[in-house]
């Protein structure tokens, strides 16, 4: 079914197509019931995703990864910050806001830190 | 109809139930019969067959018959249900937050009740009645259990559905789908009566 | 070598241990053990709610506490356990194994998944938190139907929390799952075909397609909720009343295939194992599990039968078809025992209770599945009996049969045996105590998601209770065994079971690229049990040349 990293996308495709013929099923018997749409939302990106593994197969060998990433966390509590500010107040959607772009900035940085390889002493705080 | 709605239901579920207590039988066998069976410790070695495509495809070929089957029975039960003529007896039902209305077109008949005071109507035995079901508030649930049947009440759509009420006597009635504070309270009662009984309840509540 | 990415931080100033190491690591182990100790976290407190729920209902009246409260209490007890337990628990032993299986060094994108397990965290802190608001807590069933969850009809910050907080739970869980994906289908390691991956890791593919294919629509269903509830208008009449319904459902169907599908393929991998063969049926698994989880998208309708509003002859054709793929399934997992050598450790037992306990919930699935019957039972006592045989009996069982086989080589420590099998039976007891009587109390006639019933109902109502003290009982005592075995450690080496696959062939706990010294040879969805098998028939040749 696959050979190494190109393959893979065997079962996802299979998969994208059992539910279009299942959407496709629900569409004739319901009558057109809108409903039948949603199978769409699998069938599409995992279709999309095998053809991209494909097209792009994953690079293999070695690769860096810093031990610890903070950024990430303050991007996550940011737009956790903001999601709970829709209710709780715009200053709330604002601050959210704030340190989660905050943490995309640092976690940019760092990623390009880390794809400049090991060579470099990276100065971190 | 000449089945009421409780038997039919009685007759479909004692076949689910018939199959699905077969099934539990023989699964449990397999598992009681290989647990104690290839138990270690007998010094035998275990067997390295890990494919018999056939009796896959067997067991696949049979639980799709017996489904097969199953679904069949299903569908005519519900063809019978959800596609009744109409009838002479015809209540419009509407719920709310937290209790019922009762209305018979066309007799001048109302009942209303809530938690504090549980309303009654009442139905002729034997004979089919026609329920039109919609809701004043929220989505609610109208649940016979005597009956066997249950519709939603949902605000701005009628639902409509046929009963038919077999033994003569009293039901009870009951909310089934969470609708806020006093859900467990909304509850109506039924009375099943025959067909001079009923003119006659006609005739004193209108 | 280990194929995939290969990893080797910069030159670490701080190194990752500390509570900055615990909280921002990328690690995918340390990540999955985050999730597990939230998830856990969640478990306990969502418990706790049933607990409280059981006390009321032991006896006819209101004892304890008022309708409004218990609304609060079983609305979180079920929103906590399946959007902040089972599912991430779920997914967590997914994050920590499926890379370990595959011989991959770490997850696709470990940042995303570190993402994931805070915005999830966030999300059940926010869920919870409404408790603390005036009206308090989210207070209208796990799915929060309209027109019911909006804002005149309940008010309060504390349900806008509540939407919120699942939102992002969900949301963390779809990132999780796709990390997952990626990882299946781009980090397999040389000679790690689709078709030598272990069946939990086919389990796990097959989940992360349901999450990737539905969980989306649950987040955008929040968003609109909480637009509903805020501004209006979105979903207008009964038109929007049942296209919330399909919105929710879509999602809150296959939701429960995720919190089954990756305890099936570790109870899988147990009873392997434990009957030290390899797994039977794997093609026809594969085959099953493909035509099981895309079928679980088809069938959400069964949810509705009641409103008379969706297509039922398709759902109900749909549901019941499920039967087939999983009694497939059903028929591996009894041959992979039939004809094996099998060993009754805690693992094996949880397992065995898995595949028994769920066939109950399952096959009463079957009966929701036909209209007319589930005419009757739809919203009563029996569904609730139901979805916790499925739920607890069945995933839960699987879950601890997945901690119990897999705690040594996360920990490096064994539990204790005795612990665990009394845990075992404490649970059977409880589990069954508890829900077997609620299918006789539904059918009866007592509907679900009351404080208060008919008196009739109190003696099966009090049995249940009492059964619920059990299940607490069993529960203390697996944590309890957790807790002792890691303080005073059994040394658990790499491979204390003889298992089969490749996370047995590297250290107990792995090192943080996984496998420090390489991978054996991959021929089959057994590595391991093939490298036995063949140095077994080597020296059974090697004593005919001898004794020859």
């Amino acid at each position: 079914m696959s050979h190494g990293a190109k393959g893979g996308g065997g079962p996802l495709l299979a998969w994208a197509c059992l539910l279009l013929a299942l959407g496709a099923m629900l569409a004739i018997w319901s009558e057109g019931s809108a409903s039948s749409l949603l199978f769409l939302v699998g069938a599409i990106p995992l279709t999309a995703l095998s053809a991209w593994n494909r097209a792009r197969p994953a690079p293999g060998g070695p690769r860096l990864l810093a031990r610890v990433s903070v950024p990430v966390v303050a991007a996550a509590i940011g737009v956790a910050l903001a999601a709970v500010g829709l209710t709780g107040g715009l200053w709330l959607v604002l601050i959210g806001g704030e340190v989660a772009l905050f943490g995309a900035v640092w976690l940019a940085r760092e990623v390009a830190l880390e794809r400049r390889g090991p060579r470099r002493r990276e100065v971190r705080r | 109809m000449d089945t009421g709605t409780r038997q039919d239901f009685s007759h479909l579920f004692s076949l689910y139930l018939a199959i699905g207590i077969g099934v539990a039988i023989i699964v449990f066998g397999a598992v009681g019969f290989a647990i104690w069976r290839y138990r270690a410790g007998t010094g035998r070695r275990p067997s390295r067959v890990a494919e018999k495509n056939k009796l896959e495809a067997g067991v696949a070929v049979a639980i799709t018959l017996i489904v097969a089957f199953l679904v069949f029975r299903t569908f005519t039960v519900e063809a019978r249900e959800d596609n009744a003529p109409k009838e002479a007896t015809t209540i419009d039902v509407t719920a709310f937050q937290w209790g019922w209305r009762f209305v018979y077109p066309g007799q001048g008949v109302e009942v209303v009740g809530d938690s504090n005071h549980e309303p009654t109507f009442a139905v002729p035995g034997d004979e089919p009645v026609h329920f039109k079901l919609t809701s004043a508030d929220v989505i609610h649930s109208f649940w016979i259990p005597g009956e066997r049947f249950k519709r939603a009440a949902i605000p701005g759509r009628t639902n409509e559905f046929d009963l038919d009420f077999e033994s003569e006597g009293s039901e009870e009635g009951l909310c089934t789908e969470f609708c806020g504070l006093r859900h467990s309270d909304m509850r109506f009662n039924v009375w099943v009566l025959s067909k001079a009984s009923y003119r006659r309840w006609l005739a004193a509540h209108s | 070598m280990a194929g995939g990415a290969q990893l080797v931080a910069p030159a670490p100033r701080a190194p990752a241990g500390g509570a900055l190491g615990w909280l921002a690591a990328t690690d995918h182990k340390r990540t999955a053990a985050k999730v597990a100790i939230a998830s856990t976290f969640f478990f306990l407190l969502s418990g706790l709610l049933a607990l409280l729920m059981r006390s009321e209902l032991a006896q006819p009246g209101l004892q304890f506490v008022s309708d409004h409260t218990y609304n609060q209490l079983f609305t979180m007890h079920g929103s906590g356990m399946i959007y902040l337990f089972l599912t991430p628990a779920a997914l967590a032993l997914g994050l920590y194994f499926v890379p370990l299986q595959i011989g991959a060094a770490q997850i696709a994108a470990p940042r995303l998944a570190l993402f994931a397990f805070w915005i999830y965290l966030c999300g059940g802190i926010s869920m919870y938190s409404g408790f603390l608001t005036d009206n308090g807590a989210g207070s209208d069933t796990w799915g929060g139907t309209l027109p019911l969850a909006s804002s005149t009809h309940t008010p309060g910050v504390g349900m806008d929390l509540w939407v919120i907080g699942v939102g992002l739970a969900v949301l963390g869980s779809l990132l999780i799952g796709v990390t997952i994906l990626l990882t299946i289908v781009r980090l397999r390691a040389p000679g790690m075909t689709m078709m030598r991956m272990p069946v939990f890791c086919w389990t796990m593919l097959a989940t992360s397609f349901m999450i990737v294919a539905s969980f989306p629509v649950m987040v955008v269903a929040m968003a609109l909720l909480l637009a509903e509830r805020h501004i209006g208008g979105v979903f207008d009449g009964a038109t929007g009343s049942i296209a919330y319904q399909h919105l929710f459902w879509f999602f809150g169907h296959p939701v429960v295939y995720v919190m089954f599908f990756p305890f099936v393929g570790a109870v899988a991998e147990v009873v392997s194992t434990f009957s030290r063969k390899r797994f039977f049926g794997y093609r026809a698994l594969i085959v099953s599990l493909l035509v099981f989880s895309s079928l679980s998208m088809a069938v959400w309708g069964h949810h509705m039968f009641i409103l008379g509003a969706v297509q039922n002859q398709y759902y109900s054709l749909t549901s019941q078809l499920l039967a087939v793929p999983a009694g497939i399934e059903y028929l591996d997992l009894i041959a992979t025992m039939i004809g094996g050598a099998i060993v009754f450790r805690t693992p094996m037992l949880f397992a065995v209770g898995f595949i028994l306990q769920f066939l109950i919930g399952g096959l009463t699935g079957i009966i929701m599945a036909s209209p007319p019957l589930d005419y009757h039972v739809n919203g009563s006592y029996f569904i609730v009996a139901h979805f916790h045989y499925t739920l607890l009996a069945g995933s839960l069982f699987g879950l601890l049969a997945g901690v119990h086989y897999w705690f040594p080589k996360m920990t490096g420590a064994m539990l204790r045996e005795r612990l665990g099998k009394l845990s075992f039976w404490t649970l059977v007891v409880g589990a069954n105590v508890t829900f077997f009587p609620m299918f006789f109390l539904g059918f009866e006639g007592m509907p679900r998601r009351v404080p208060d019933y008919a008196p009739r109902f109190g003696d099966l109502n009090l049995l249940s209770s009492i059964g619920a003290g059990f299940i607490a009982l069993g529960i203390l005592m697996v944590l309890a065994n957790v807790f002792v075995s890691l303080r005073r450690r059994e040394p658990a080496g790499d491979d204390p079971w003889g298992a089969q696959t490749l996370e047995w062939a590297t250290t107990s706990p792995p090192p943080r690229h996984n496998f420090g010294a390489g991978l054996p040879a991959i021929g089959s969805y057994a590595p391991l049990l093939d490298r036995r098998e063949a140095e077994e028939e080597e020296r059974e040749q090697r004593g005919v040349e001898v004794s020859a």
